[in-house]
């Protein structure tokens, strides 16, 4: 083989004491495909901070073309050719495509060839843009766009593309993978993070396996030696069978119903429209789509805390217009916020006071109920770090000290003690490694036998493995409602999600 | 009756140009992501500096440029403990404004009661005898002038310059800038600098032209205002004018009814109105606002650094 | 292997330490300035020493300035607990001297102490809290910011207060002084071991205790403390934002209220220039120092109590400007901030055989 563009060697990078990257040594060829693969945590996403100037390593040395660099800034990454789009895109949502483009390209190019730049760019790798249009107009995929395009016009040939597909629809994902191809026979060499072991069998030329901070493996892809099942295990160390134990139990009394319920997230941008279905205890109901189609907006309306305009709401029994229910009370209805850093914990509360956040009621003590039983709380904390397995020292711990999965897991155990009706769980093992997404899954599935089950994500597998039925929402509506158990239908599911009804 | 408009109309912005260049300076700063809430501070320096400069060199140059650098120097402290430090943006341009103060208090001492330079009005060949608006726009001192210049310049800069797309992608979405290339701590610095000149330029005008002298309780909370001006004319320095001329006009009428001796309203409440009218201004534009897509800088407050 | 990292967790004397370093930044200022001024330090901190500590009386001094100092401080950290910015406490205790002062003159001019000293308390702090409740108000129905209305209101407020002594309540045998007639005797707060220390001081050390169980003990401070630290958490919890912010307002208006009727009644005796000295934005200084823990707000009032009166001392023994006190105060601040950034990093070393078992705080990869 050539010599490599990127070269990386010995690479370790801390942040506090923790080790985020550990003598790591890579090798990036140009129009290859390199796939990064690795658990939440694994380093991946460090490691590229690193190589793109962001971070600066505090170990190690990075070879370009053979030639020793150090780049203190990602300006500096970008000059030498160098570029990461990374999973937060990084364009200024209130300016326009052009003026994006403009100030990435510090004073390359002028206003007036900006524009023809952008479309001969734009066109030689189908990349379509509208460059007047401001990036809040635009769609996930379109803004990935306008990021590649901002650097193909500073000549990077080393793209870094951390979980790309993260946030697309299946059919953006099948443009971006056209594009990719493209980029790769124009010889630019192509790095791209992702924990999605189908993407990589479909693209990679070359993989390697993080785990832990080290590259564990490097290899040539071979698509005859690899199985799916290979790659899982090297990348969590040990056999991982994401399939869950799912028994049969009879549908009970329906828990929750909607009725032409139509409202707006908090923002007022997002709209769902005539919202029906409802959940039955026993039963995993899920609402899956591409994020930005209605559905956070939905479920913040369902669960009280913005108030939709108009239909109505039956829950355990009683029925209530939109009004009503955004007051109505709620202490049989339990609640997994997408937003686990800062709506679902307070992060600088230890996990006892963290256990008392939704259901202070409980922990009232004394004669005018102002008083507060620590006591008890700390007890309460104490049994959920124990029976959930929460790595953390004591109960007394701070929210923020623990790491993404663990700090679901005393959500969601605070949320089981309330001893819920219904239970809503909102994107829940979102960005969790493969063993705690197991965890979460076998609670809710637990949590059915007692309780309906709404289910809102937008992971395919996630549905699959899960629920009973499943909604798909598109655009605000409910495009329509698919029982698991239907084999024929089943496959629409990723049609519906981009839209397509035929 | 004329004649009370044009009176009133001279004054109103006789008594604004204070209030303008120090919204025009902080808009800069907010632009850029940073509050600064310490205009008080660097505005009662500024008029310091430039009295005393003044009274010691007797230069008006010196003394203009003296306050101007000293609202600066003033805000580098900012700039050092926001960003660099990465302080609690709200409490440090509070610190700014206590320092201020207490350094006014402290070394302006000396100089009550002395007599310094003066910066008098002049009234513009031609523009000047335009009836009534030349009398009321153009017989005022320079720095008014100057005023008239900045706000447009800002805008200028700020809408139509590279400079100024580098300032508001620093404001709004400081990670995205640096993505980009960006040098948001360089960005930062700058634009606190900028409008601690501003600041500085704004309490010089003070103690130079308006009511020449030194009195550590000059600005009046004009600082203040300014910073809620910048809200009311949602970050765009065009707008700052009539923010200041609402301050202005408030004043003047106060000075007309003194000089008129006409007893309407109390004196007491008059010189509340001020006060009352930005309260009232805010709720108004808050309110109203809510529904817009905000016009606050996105990343205002905000501290930035790539490795939190 | 040996670095400066950011500390995950901050450590359990961080606060203390940050007071610390603050308060040998302030010294450090401190020595500057004397420098300057043609001063040894080492004077200048001694007669700041002695004019504090050389007696009982020059102590009780001290604890005088610190009454109204732990009010406005109370009143500063109960709301920035919620993240509120009072900037007000500055016009709450004009308004609380303005209604101890109409209570005492006006409203029960006959009344014994038994009676006139709770009404002028009540009233007092009924007055903070109204003229915090505009702010108040104003944030919980309109998101207006509170930081810019209670400052404005405080201009307000002291221009209403002249009004009231420069016009209908002047004393009309004053002589032209502005200020209005001496309060009734009933109205006057006790008096302490002959030194001017008056009850306001142990009414304030109450309000400090009742304050920290309040807001540390109770499931209402649980709350607010929630709000105060994720907003967003609080509003998924279901807590109502709007009724703790009048409340938390009106709480802070009254503890500033009550620092204006401990000046009027304990001090003063009247209302008159003077009673709008800054112990507002004192307030605020004493709040963060103490780490808005209500328990050390009296001590860092102490504190900022004895840099007054150290700084009345140089000017009456030395000459110098007793205003330096204002520089060192902000000096106190800047070096709080100093030391708070100084907390967030430390040296550690690295084993290079420590695995990563968790990604760090804040940051999910």
């Amino acid at each position: 083989m050539t010599t490599p563009v990127i070269s990386l060697s010995g690479i370790s990078k801390y942040f506090g004491t923790l080790a985020a990257n550990r003598d790591i040594h890579l090798n990036v060829h140009g129009g290859r495909i390199h796939a990064l693969l690795g658990e939440n945590g694994a380093g991946k996403s460090t490691l590229m901070s690193v190589l793109a100037g962001r971070y600066q390593p505090d170990d190690g040395s990075i070879a370009l073309h053979g030639r020793e660099m150090r780049f203190t800034s990602p300006a500096q990454a970008l000059e030498s050719g160098i570029g990461m789009v990374y999973q937060r895109f990084m364009l200024i949502e209130s300016m326009t495509v052009t003026e994006n483009l403009l100030l990435a390209a510090q004073k390359k190019i002028g206003g007036s060839n900006c524009r023809r730049l952008i479309s001969e760019t734009a066109e030689q790798y189908g990349l379509a843009i509208d460059p007047d249009k401001y990036v809040y107009e635009l769609s996930m995929g379109e803004r990935q766009r306008v990021e590649i395009v901002k650097l193909l016009l500073l000549d990077a040939d080393v793209l870094i593309f951390d979980e790309p597909t993260a946030v697309l629809t299946p059919v953006e994902i099948d443009a971006f993978f056209t594009v990719l191809k493209k980029l790769r026979s124009a010889d630019k060499a192509i790095i791209f993070i992702t924990h999605k072991l189908e993407e990589v069998l479909e693209l990679a030329d070359d993989i390697s396996i993080m785990r832990k901070g080290r590259v564990i493996i490097s290899t040539e892809a071979d698509r005859k030696q690899i199985s799916k099942r290979q790659l899982a295990r090297l990348m969590v160390g040990r056999d991982v069978v994401l399939r869950v134990n799912k028994e049969e139990i009879p549908p009970g009394e329906t828990v929750l119903r909607l009725r032409n319920f139509s409202g707006a997230d908090v923002h007022g941008t997002t709209r769902f429209e005539n919202i029906d279905f409802e959940v039955r205890r026993g039963e995993i109901f899920a609402i899956i789509g591409v994020a930005g189609n209605g559905q956070s907006g939905l479920v913040s309306a369902i669960a009280g805390l913005t108030r939709a305009d108009s239909g109505e709401v039956s829950f355990a029994g009683s029925t209530f217009n939109a009004r009503e229910w955004a007051k109505a009370p709620k202490d049989d209805m339990a609640y997994v916020p997408e937003d686990r850093y800062h709506t679902g914990c307070v992060g600088s509360m230890s996990i006892a006071e963290n256990f008392a956040l939704t259901q202070i009621g409980k922990y009232r003590k004394g004669a005018t109920k102002l008083a507060l039983d620590w006591q008890k709380m700390s007890e309460d904390g104490t049994r959920a770090v124990e029976e959930f397995k929460i790595k953390a020292q004591s109960a007394q711990d701070t929210a923020q000290s623990l790491s993404g999965g663990n700090l679901q897991k005393v959500i969601l155990s605070r949320e089981l003690s309330r001893n819920p009706k219904l239970f809503i769980a909102e994107q829940p093992t979102q960005g969790l490694d493969i063993s705690a997404t197991e965890e979460i899954w076998q609670a809710l599935l637990k949590c059915r036998e007692r309780a309906g089950v709404l289910l809102v994500t937008g992971d395919l597998k996630e549905v699959l493995s899960l629920s009973d039925r499943i909604g798909v929402i598109f655009n605000g509506r409910l495009l329509d409602i698919i029982d698991a158990t239907d084999s024929d239908q089943i496959g629409r599911v990723g049609l519906l999600m981009a839209g397509v009804t035929s | 009756m004329m004649e009370d408009i044009v009176f009133i109309g001279q004054i109103a912005i006789k008594s604004s140009v204070a209030v303008l260049l120090a919204t025009i300076g902080e808009i800069i700063t907010e632009r850029g992501g940073v509050l600064n809430l310490g205009v008080e501070g660097m505005m009662i320096v500024g008029a310091l500096a430039g009295f005393a400069a003044g009274f010691a060199t007797g230069n008006p140059y010196l003394a203009i440029a003296a306050g101007a650098m000293a609202g600066g120097a003033l805000s580098l402290i900012h700039a050092f403990f926001t960003i660099k430090l990465r302080s609690n943006q709200v409490l440090c341009g509070l610190a700014l404004t206590i320092l201020g103060l207490g350094l006014a208090n402290f070394l302006g001492r000396p100089l009550i009661g002395e007599a310094g330079v003066r910066i008098r009005a002049f009234a513009v060949p031609y523009l000047s005898e335009i009836p009534y608006l030349g009398e009321i726009f153009f017989q005022q001192s320079p720095y008014a002038y100057g005023a008239y210049i900045l706000g447009p310049l800002a805008w200028y800069v700020m809408f139509k310059t590279r400079a100024g797309l580098v300032l508001r992608a620093v404001g709004e979405d400081a990670a995205a800038a640096d993505a980009a290339g960006v040098n948001v701590a360089a960005t930062r610095t700058i634009a606190i600098w900028v409008g601690g000149l501003f600041s500085g330029l704004a309490g010089s005008y003070l103690s130079l032209s308006y009511t020449p002298g030194w009195k550590e309780t000059m600005t009046g909370g004009q600082g203040w205002i300014a910073i809620a001006m910048v809200i009311f004319c949602t970050w765009n320095p065009l707008r700052a004018f009539w923010g200041a001329l609402l301050f202005g006009g408030l004043t003047a009428l106060q000075f007309f009814f003194q000089a008129t001796s006409i007893d309407i309203i109390p004196a007491y409440v008059l010189k509340m109105l001020p006060y009352l009218l930005t309260i009232g201004v805010l709720v108004l534009v808050t309110s109203s606002g809510k529904r817009r897509r905000s016009a606050s800088p996105a990343d205002l407050g905000v501290p930035f650094s790539r490795e939190s | 292997m040996i670095r400066l990292v950011k500390k995950s967790e901050v450590t359990r004397y961080s606060g203390l330490n940050s007071v610390a370093i603050a308060g040998f930044i302030a010294f450090g200022t401190g020595c500057i300035i004397f420098g300057l001024l043609g001063v040894n330090p080492l004077t200048a901190y001694t007669v700041m020493f002695k004019g504090v500590f050389g007696s009982f009386h020059s102590f009780s001094e001290v604890l005088v300035k610190a009454t109204p100092l732990t009010f406005t401080g109370l009143a500063v950290a109960v709301a920035a607990v919620m993240m509120l910015w009072n900037i007000g406490a500055e016009g709450q205790l004009v308004w609380g001297g303005i209604f101890a002062a109409g209570t005492a003159l006006f409203l029960l001019p006959e009344a014994q102490p038994y009676m006139l000293i709770p009404a002028v308390l009540v009233t007092a702090a009924f007055g903070g809290m109204l003229w915090a409740l505009i702010p108040g108000v104003l944030k919980a129905r309109f998101q207006v910011n509170e930081i810019l209305t209670t400052l404005l209101l405080n201009y307000v407020a002291i221009i209403y207060m002249e009004h009231l002594f420069y016009g209908p309540w002047r004393d009309p045998a004053g002589f032209g002084f502005p200020g209005t007639a001496q309060l009734p005797e009933a109205a006057h707060l006790l008096r302490f071991l002959g030194t001017r220390i008056h009850l306001g001081f142990p009414l304030a050390m109450l309000c400090a205790v009742g304050l920290f169980f309040l807001l540390n003990k109770s499931s209402w401070g649980y709350k607010v403390r929630v709000i105060g630290k994720e907003q967003k958490a609080a509003s998924y919890a279901g807590f109502n934002v709007t009724g703790k912010t009048l409340a938390v307002m009106a709480i802070s208006g009254a503890l500033a209220g009550m620092a204006g009727m401990a000046e009027v009644c304990g001090i003063h005796y009247r209302l008159q220039t003077g009673l709008a000295v800054g112990y507002g934005y004192d307030g605020i200084i004493v709040a963060w120092l103490a780490g808005l823990n209500p328990l050390f707000v009296p001590l860092t009032a102490v504190l900022l109590g004895a840099l007054f009166v150290g700084g009345e001392q140089l000017q009456s023994v030395l000459g110098l400007p007793s205003t330096i006190s204002l520089i060192l105060e902000a000096a106190l601040l800047f070096g709080l901030f100093a030391g708070k950034a100084m907390q967030q990093y430390r040296l550690v070393f690295i084993r290079s055989d420590s695995i990563p078992e968790r990604s760090p705080a804040g940051r999910p990869e």
